[in-house]
């Protein structure tokens, strides 16, 4: 027996996927999510695919997590009660920020957004590391003890520590983290240097900030969980989704609690890969549309790559996540048309309560979901029958809000919706491809979450790609990719002053990371042989504030060469000016067994369940309504046609024609480009 | 092809869904530019501040899409003046510096202005624009901007608009004549590169649109934008400002020479035209010609015509992310009288370089335009601050090694009707030097980087705080260029609201070598081992400020902004050992102070 099982936590509902990989069997459910205590879906789940299958807890080898407490916490302002401690001079560093307006904010109308830690729970110690991590003033520990104090006074739960030049020399910062710690036992403290070692303190306090400001949810949740499997007699290791699209245990987690800020849409990308891989692609982008945003990724020769400029919400959290872009797009996003007669769709989501007015839950805005009811892409009933949609409430909401006021029929009002959803999202795909030197032309486009595949077809359009492949269960994919991921972790080093590249220099720092890279997989108990490096390196041209990543090679002047060919690529233009070497990073990866998938029997031929009426352009059709249970591999549709399962519904359009892979994914092409 | 696609051919016009893709895909345009600029330009001033900004013009050089800041004039006519729009080609780049030669279009030589045009089957179909502050063109002093210099050529080399690219061949002659006046030729070239790149990704971008909805209806979409923008704006206008005219003073402190103070007076009038019904047949027309002769030193402010309508629609278009600040900004306008020989219209050769004092007093004077006209426009706010040092370091092999600083330091910004002034901010978009990088790579350490305590206007909602700045000098030597204003007329305060505080500049203060500097000067010397403080002013406040909740004066007493005595004095809120004494609170608030319509040092019913 080889069990491994999957849940993953969504804000509405929680995804388990159990996984026998002697047999290739999966066994799915899906169950309302528990926001007051998510660990209890998690065990109901857990329960409920083990009875499915007839398997006992002791038989798991594997327990896989992917959760958003930590992404909620942040979000909605719901974590600790924290405090950040300072150098002496520095404590307005949050307030400050980067002192900017943001650039396409108005001046005269923007707020500054409330900081996570007021200036109020800001507290200095006296000591100074210089530039290069010159020690400039000894840390004065009376001040410290001054400043755990002060911290007991307000009654925090969590301390960030986060002193200026603490990544060029961490020294006075491990000290006053080690203080705070004997002074506040029960208190969570958190180093910048265990977060996040870069230069740029601002930055660097803030990611420190809301580690701290979750890590006693996310450790109580954590040893929750833990509790909960042994009531179950669960031995298996749990591992946990971070944002880095790679699993760690429980103790990487609640050291660096931060790191799974994206742990729910980073296992859906991860999924995708899985899915695409298996049917032979390996450049995709991914196109995850939930309720209230849409998250994009591209993927290149199956690989999936970090990015530390990334952010959740409107902060900067310049930890490895995965490189997706963020919008806020998705089945709730409203429509709205405003005084100057200028119709938006978005930001602003109905959520699930009240949701679009089709849900018939009380929602009167007009959403994405309510145009797509008008235009007959979704079948009468959702979710396997148990979601009856109410057309004419959806109907009524777009005369009133989009087509009255715009003087359109209700039929273009909401492909006037649909159109400029699609093109704000085909704005966050350009950034991912085009901007990055990609043709997306040159991929194929996974559209998944609940309402992916209702869009895949048309921004596949928009940019001209011709392949869409529609995984076998889009609305679950998260839970496929924790069973796909592999343990991963990045160990990295600013150098305190970017300069010439010095190869003795970086390699010593890559040895002495590899030895951190190699204790940590010890830790987490990978085998020699599951075992991967890669040496990372990111330079700039003496004076530019990005830099560029690349692998690191055996000499001076093929990492020069390196970097040169990926700034032409990525720019447009290289330059004959002095190269500075910034962050030396070493990736591991600790190989984790591959889920075979399931094959699916061959198809007698897809048959309609019915022929529903759908508006286009041209007109109203009656279109072949399939149900993808029913297919079997190399059963072909021609669009236009709707194919219905339990977790999503995809619209083929006219013009595109689909066949069923053996591994259950439906691959969608067109002719026209 | 899927129906999604709303390509119209048969007709030009653009309908209401593409429009706001149009809009969408310019937007992303201007992001990827900006990106660009922003990871690969070499000078700090362009790659941290991010001194940088886009814009994207119709076929006719009409600006359709541009930054959400009132500072850009009409770019495209200098170029058209000497390169008529249907001599250019495919593959050209236009170029210039040249501010009396734009009339202010870009307003100090710093600023480079790169537009291309777009083309599509050999049609113009318009221009995008890269726009970037360079850090030193060479000039009187490292910086090419400084408040001692007395005519424009001082403040660096002029360039009037060239063809930089012809049909894709760039005339690296005159590049390398740019470079060579400047006393820093790596950084120019490195960002003049960046620049150049971005307006090449904005031409292909644009072109792209322009293919996917065909050019008559982008041509259409544009002339929306801007149509909408403009009866927007013109609407609002006319709910503000009633018939008549209307008027607001303010004043600059000084010009740096010893003249001063020099007086914004701004008047907007609206009046019935000689025929047409309503608001369309209404003129609205703004007059600054009232403002003070220009002055000898570089404070002047060349005043595009195009500015007054732009700064006014920046309050009307609010928040709301769908509106556009374009060319219907100053198309709301039906006229704009400026005059020769003043403050806002210097003649030639008059210097520029310290223009962006003046243009942050005169966008709070619109404020206070529209403020005296009854809108509900925010209180003032302080003019953002600069810096220079140059001078020599000793560097890691003891050699003394030239180095140029440039800074920019926040303000506190006027507190809204509705909203606190912003703290410790800039402007839109440019960031300060994180104080790990100022240290790697200037040759200071700050001792204290943080809100300046008292700073802000108080107020039911107070201004903005300024920032206070500490440094260890740890140059050899260096010479100090310093640019504050609003000292002596701080930012005012309205509807009970007080004005903000000033700001300052100190060596070795609190010590017996304490010395003060001027708050617009040059040449001031400082040397290794001293102690540089900068103080910057806070934003006024609104409303009275006995009506502002006593916890949240608490919290800004908890968080540095405001001290117990001025808790006690100006919000009359009793703190003791760090709470709220509400008894004492409720016999201070007795005694309240009665306002006028504005506060500067004390309550006045108009401003001078």
């Amino acid at each position: 027996m080889s069990l491994a099982i999957a849940v993953d936590i969504g804000g509405t509902f929680t995804d388990i996927a159990l996984h026998d990989a002697a047999s290739g069997r999966i066994w799915r459910a899906k169950i309302p999510s528990v926001p007051s205590d998510p660990s209890q879906a998690f065990l109901t789940g857990i329960r409920l695919a083990l009875g499915e299958a007839g398997q006992a807890a002791p038989a798991l080898k594997r327990v896989l997590h992917g959760t958003t407490v930590a992404t909620n916490m942040i979000l909605e302002d719901k974590g600790a009660r924290a405090a950040l401690v300072t150098t002496a001079g520095f404590r307005h560093v949050l307030t400050i920020g980067r002192q900017d307006i943001p650039r396409r904010a108005n001046y005269l109308a923007w707020v500054k957004p409330a900081r996570p830690v007021p200036a109020s729970r800001v507290l200095e110690v006296k000591e100074r590391i210089g530039a290069g991590g010159v020690v400039v003033e000894a840390l004065d520990e009376a001040s410290v003890h001054t400043a755990a104090e002060a911290c007991r006074a307000l009654g925090v739960e969590a301390i960030a520590v986060c002193l200026l030049h603490s990544f060029a020399n961490p020294a006075h910062e491990r000290r006053v983290a080690e203080i705070l710690r004997e002074k506040l036992p029960g208190i969570a403290v958190t180093a910048s240097v265990d977060v996040l070692p870069v230069v740029r303190e601002y930055e660097r306090s803030l990611a420190t900030v809301f580690n701290a400001v979750v890590m006693p949810g996310v450790s109580t949740y954590v040893s929750r969980l833990q509790d909960r499997l042994d009531g179950e007699k669960v031995t298996a290791p749990l591992l946990f989704m971070q944002s880095n699209g790679g699993v760690a245990g429980g103790a990487t987690i609640r050291r660096a609690p931060a790191l799974t800020a994206l742990s729910g849409p980073a296992a859906g990308v991860v999924g995708a890969r899985d899915v695409a891989v298996a049917c032979g692609f390996k450049d995709i982008i991914t196109v995850d549309i939930g309720g209230t945003s849409a998250d994009i990724c591209l993927i290149k020769d199956g690989k999936i790559s970090l990015t530390q400029r990334g952010q959740v919400g409107e902060w900067p959290l310049p930890l490895p996540m995965v490189d997706m872009v963020t919008i806020g797009a998705g089945g709730g996003s409203i429509a709205r048309v405003d005084d100057a007669g200028a119709l938006t769709v978005g930001p602003q989501s109905a959520g699930a309560e009240p949701g679009p007015a089709a849900y018939g839950r009380g929602g009167k805005a007009a959403t994405v979901t309510d145009a797509h009811v008008v235009l007959g892409h979704l079948p009468a009933k959702l979710l396997g029958g148990r979601m009856a949609l109410d057309a004419a409430a959806a109907g009524r909401a777009i005369d009133r809000k989009v087509a009255g006021p715009l003087g359109l029929t209700r039929e273009a009002a909401a492909r006037g919706v649909l159109a400029i959803i699609d093109n704000n999202m085909m704005g966050a795909l350009r950034i991912v491809s085009v901007e990055r030197g990609h043709d997306p032309r040159d991929f194929t486009l996974v559209p998944f979450g609940g309402a992916g595949p209702l869009h895949g077809c048309a921004l596949a359009g928009l940019l001209g790609i011709t392949r869409v492949l529609i995984p076998p269960a889009p609305g679950v994919l998260c839970a496929d990719g924790l069973l796909a991921a592999d343990l991963k972790a990045e160990f990295s080093r600013t150098l305190p002053k970017a300069g010439a590249i010095d190869m003795d220099a970086a390699g010593a720092i890559y040895a002495e990371l590899e030895h951190q890279a190699d204790d940590w997989l010890t830790a987490e108990a990978v085998a020699a042989g599951d075992r991967q490096t890669a040496l990372i390196a990111t330079l700039r041209y003496h004076g530019q504030g990005g830099e560029v990543a690349i692998g690191w090679a055996d000499s001076k002047a093929e990492v020069e060469a390196a970097f040169a060919a990926a700034h032409q690529s990525l720019y447009g233009f290289a330059l004959e000016a002095p190269i500075e070497l910034v962050t030396l990073r070493v990736e591991v990866t600790g190989r984790m067994p591959t889920p075979p998938r399931p094959v699916l029997k061959a198809g007698a031929g897809a048959k309609a369940l019915g022929r529903p009426a759908v508006h286009f352009v041209s007109g109203k059709v009656d279109v072949p309504l399939f149900d993808r249970a029913t297919l079997g591999a190399g059963d072909r549709i021609v669009g236009p046609a709707i194919l219905s399962q339990l977790d999503a519904t995809t619209l083929v359009l006219p013009g595109w024609q689909g066949e069923v892979h053996p591994s259950g994914a439906v691959l969608l092409t067109t002719d026209v480009a | 092809m899927p129906d999604v696609s709303l390509k119209n051919d048969q007709t030009s016009a653009c309908d209401p869904v593409t429009l706001e893709i149009v809009r969408g895909a310019v937007r992303a345009t201007q992001a990827e530019m900006e990106a660009l600029i922003e990871r690969t330009a070499i000078s700090a001033f362009i790659r941290e501040k991010k001194d940088f900004y886009t814009a994207l013009f119709d076929a006719d050089g009409v600006m359709a899409v541009g930054s959400n800041l009132p500072v850009f004039g009409d770019i495209c006519s200098p170029v058209f003046r000497d390169f008529p729009p249907d001599t250019m080609r495919e593959g050209d780049l236009y170029w210039y510096n040249d501010c009396y030669g734009s009339r202010g279009a870009i307003s100090h030589s710093n600023d480079q202005v790169l537009l291309a045009p777009v083309f599509h089957d050999g049609r113009r179909c318009g221009f995008v624009m890269g726009w970037a502050h360079f850090s030193d063109i060479g000039g009187l002093r490292p910086g090419s901007i400084s408040p001692d210099t007395t005519d424009i050529f001082q403040e660096g080399i002029i360039v009037p608009p060239t063809k930089l690219i012809d049909a894709g061949h760039t005339n690296e002659a005159t590049l390398k004549i740019f470079y060579r006046n400047s006393r820093y030729p790596e950084q120019n070239l490195g960002d003049m590169r960046a620049l150049m790149a971005s307006a090449a990704l904005g031409v292909r971008r644009i072109e792209e649109i322009v293919a996917r909805f065909g050019a008559d209806v982008v041509a259409d979409a544009l002339r929306q934008l801007v149509t909408r923008t403009r009866n927007l704006v013109r609407t609002k206008l006319a709910e503000t400002f009633a018939y008549g005219t209307h008027r607001f003073t303010d004043a600059i402190d000084s010009d740096g020479h010893g003249n001063g103070p020099f007086h914004i007076r701004l008047a907007l009038t609206r009046e019935k035209g000689p025929d047409g019904q309503g608001i369309e047949g209404d003129r609205f027309i703004f007059d600054a010609t009232e403002t003070d002769d220009q002055s000898p030193g570089p404070i002047n402010l060349l005043l595009n015509p195009d500015v007054p309508g732009t700064a006014l629609s920046m309050f009307y278009l609010g928040g709301d992310p769908a509106q556009v600040c374009n060319a219907g900004g100053p198309q709301a306008l039906d006229e704009v009288r400026l005059r020769e020989g003043s403050l806002l219209w210097p003649k030639f050769p008059a210097p520029l370089g310290m223009r962006g004092l003046t243009l942050m007093r005169f966008l709070a004077a619109i404020n206070g335009l529209i403020n005296v006209a009854g809108g509900k426009a925010p209180a003032a706010h302080s003019a953002y601050v600069i810096s220079f040092m140059r001078g020599t370091f000793r560097n890691d092999k003891g050699e003394l090694e030239p180095f140029l600083m440039s800074d920019g330091i926040g303000v506190g910004w006027g507190a809204r009707p509705t909203a606190d002034g912003t703290d410790a901010v800039y402007f839109v978009a440019q960031e300060n030097y994180p104080v790990e990088f100022l240290e790697t790579g200037y040759p200071v350490r700050l001792r204290t980087y943080g809100i300046l305590t008292d700073s802000c206007g108080a107020g039911k909602y107070r201004g903005g705080c300024g920032i206070v700045r500490e440094y260890d000098v740890l140059a050899e030597e260096a010479v100090l260029a310093i640019r504050i204003d609003s000292v002596k007329n701080p930012p005012w305060g309205i509807a009970g609201g007080m004005s903000g505080g000033a700001g300052r500049v100190v060596v070795n203060p609190g010590t017996n070598h304490e010395r003060a500097i001027a708050p617009l000067s040059d040449g001031n010397i400082v040397r290794r081992g001293d102690v540089l403080r900068i103080e910057t002013g806070g934003g006024g406040g609104h409303g009275h400020p006995f009506d502002r909740p006593p916890e949240k004066v608490l919290e800004d007493v908890h968080g540095g902004f405001v001290t117990v005595d001025a808790a006690r004095l100006l919000y009359g809120v009793a703190i003791a050992d760090g709470a709220l004494d509400k008894t004492a609170t409720a016999a201070l608030r007795i005694k309240r102070p009665a306002a006028g319509a504005f506060h500067r040092h004390t309550y006045v019913d108009s401003l001078s």
